[in-house]
């Protein structure tokens, strides 16, 4: 029995490039398995730039292995997913302000639809929106960070030290490191990095 | 927002299962005590045991949640032709109006005297006599051309704030959209920059005669009106009767003309005329004029002019700079500078300025970093 790991869209482009397979990979002891949502699909393809600054997004190996591996929901799923996406929606609202302060953004329609799977199929939703991880501690919903699914790739020796170097130097190069994966780069990363050199 | 859970709902959902308030209780991992609380109104269940309910129950947000009525935001669409409104269109746009309300302290001042037609009337004489005001408010005479700069300031004195997007010229469902919080009492009105200017310009005076009418927000009687006033204001009845004195009895392709002049020279669409100088003629117990409207509306397709975005903008797509600084100085509108003290102030995410605009990501992002320089 595997733990499904559901990637969402900014963790897929941030990790899915250079971890090779990495949709439908088994890992760890539990064990885990990285799986993909149509609904990260859609978002690539409804944004012009989303789909500029990932080319290879659309490459052929890229999207059949999406494809192949697409996580299948039958009517039920849907329909209970759908209730706990409207629920989680609703619940954002009773408090806006809290999801509109330190950094994070209000869970929209499609990050509320991936923590619904998480609810429904008992998967783990990976995410960097902060918006997300308080909406999924309230809910008491598992979530990961980025940093945290490559911690755990890395204890299942799936990515090595050379590999997590060369993400963190991608995510710096284009601006997109957030201030999770910068803090964890002396933490979690510390024997790849080092501690963090003091002020 | 007030936290009441729907008793009456709950209770029903319960008796369908054949269970009592303690079995209930025993499915959540709660007390008796709790639940009882929650139905007397007196406590609201944390966020987990909220969602353990709504999957227990199987009941939607609004089927578990009492939301009171003020604090529910009313939304109008002014839709492309052809566009349909479905629920996930209506779904957005009330997210949207819950997400605004976190906006609404940092605005600046909204004026809390306005101006409203108390009892709006498509009737023909007593729009006319509205429009005439509304203008003379203007500094318009009867006669002369109405710009769309003109009208901004009448949404900023009467609590509306307008919001120029760039939703595209095609693929989007609406080109405005008027987002009314009761409680707040601000309008936040949406107006999608990419669209030809004759339909901006009808579309402002659409979304100023809602703000006018705020007892009938949400009902088809306001848009019936909203649409109605549009016309009147753009093209009032000395215009019409003028045009019309002009075609009467002359041919076919004489009014064509006439109508193509009067629509260019006031920046309006042909068929905007078209009904004013129609409507007039009604008013009288003229007849009506030769063209029918199926010839106007093949008419005016066939000359669209450029977008309100190229006008503005070209070439397109506008730096991110550009596009707030027209915002600010062109449209008036006080909504980037409130974000901005927001961004800010508590360091809101890009994600809310993508929901709250209806934007991309990518341009949420490029919003944010422009904001929070």
């Amino acid at each position: 029995m595997t733990t499904e790991v559901l990637l969402d869209t900014n963790t897929y482009l941030r990790l899915a490039k250079r971890i090779r397979p990495a949709v439908g990979r088994q890992f760890g002891q539990v064990p885990y398995v990285v799986v993909i949502l149509k609904a990260v699909e859609e978002e690539v393809h409804r944004s012009p730039r989303l789909r500029f600054r990932n080319p290879w997004f659309d490459e052929p190996e890229f999207a059949l292995e999406r494809q192949a591996k697409q996580s299948r929901l039958s009517a039920q799923d849907k329909q209970d997913m759908k209730l706990v996406q409207d629920v989680l929606m609703g619940m954002v609202q009773l408090d806006v302000d809290k999801y509109t302060s330190h950094g994070r953004s209000p869970p929209g329609a499609t990050d509320c639809w991936l923590l619904a799977y998480g609810q429904v199929k008992d998967a783990i939703v990976v995410t960097d929106d902060l918006g997300m991880h308080l909406l999924a501690a309230e809910a008491h919903l598992l979530v990961w960070h980025g940093f945290e699914l490559l911690a755990k790739l890395r204890t299942a020796k799936v990515v090595g030290n050379e590999l997590i170097r060369e993400i963190y130097d991608a995510l710096e190069r284009n601006g997109d490191l957030t201030q999770t994966w910068r803090e964890a780069k002396h933490n979690d990363f510390a024997r790849i990095f080092g501690k963090r050199p003091s002020a | 927002m007030q936290r009441v859970i729907h008793s009456e709902n709950v209770k029903t959902a319960i008796q369908a299962k054949g269970w009592t308030q303690k079995e209930l209780a025993v499915q959540l991992g709660v007390t008796g005590q709790a639940v009882t609380n929650w139905m007397k109104g007196t406590d609201f269940p944390r966020p987990d045991k909220l969602l353990k309910l709504a999957t227990t129950l199987k009941l939607g947000f609004s089927d578990l949640v009492q939301v009171p009525q003020a604090a529910q935001p009313v939304v109008a669409f002014r839709k492309k032709a052809g566009a349909k409104t479905k629920d996930e269109h209506v779904i957005k746009a009330m997210t949207m109006g819950a997400l605004l309300k976190a906006l609404v302290p940092y605005l600046s001042a909204v004026p809390q005297l306005r101006r409203q037609v108390p009892e709006p009337s498509a009737d023909y004489a007593a729009l006319q006599d509205v429009v005439s005001q509304v203008r003379k408010h203007l500094g318009l005479g009867d006669g002369g051309v109405l710009h769309y700069e003109q009208l901004l300031s009448e949404f900023a004195d009467n609590g509306a704030v307008v919001v120029p997007v760039m939703w595209g010229a095609l693929q989007n469902h609406k080109n405005a959209l008027h987002i009314l919080l009761p409680q707040e009492r601000v309008t936040f009105i949406f107006l999608n920059l990419d669209t030809h200017l004759e339909d901006f310009k009808f579309w402002m005076a659409h979304e100023l005669a809602h703000v006018f009418t705020p007892q009938l927000a949400g009902k088809d009687e306001g848009e019936d009106f909203a649409d109605a006033f549009a016309g009147a204001l753009l093209f009032p009845k000395e215009l019409a009767r003028a045009v019309y004195s002009q075609v009467a009895g002359q041919p076919l392709a004489h009014e064509a003309q006439v109508l193509r002049t009067a629509a260019h020279e006031h920046g309006i669409s042909l068929n905007t005329v078209f009904q004013q100088v129609n409507g007039f003629a009604r008013s009288q117990g003229l007849p009506a004029l030769q063209h029918v409207e199926l010839d106007i509306h093949k008419m005016r397709n066939a000359h669209r002019g450029k977008l309100v975005s190229e006008t503005l903008f070209a070439p397109l797509p506008p730096p991110t700079s550009a596009y707030l600084a027209a915002s600010e100085r062109v449209f008036q509108s006080d909504f980037f500078p409130a974000l901005r003290r927001m961004v800010r102030d508590k360091q809101t995410g890009a994600g809310y300025i993508q929901q709250v605009m209806d934007i991309p990501m990518q341009d949420a992002l490029a919003l944010h970093g422009e904001l929070t320089r």
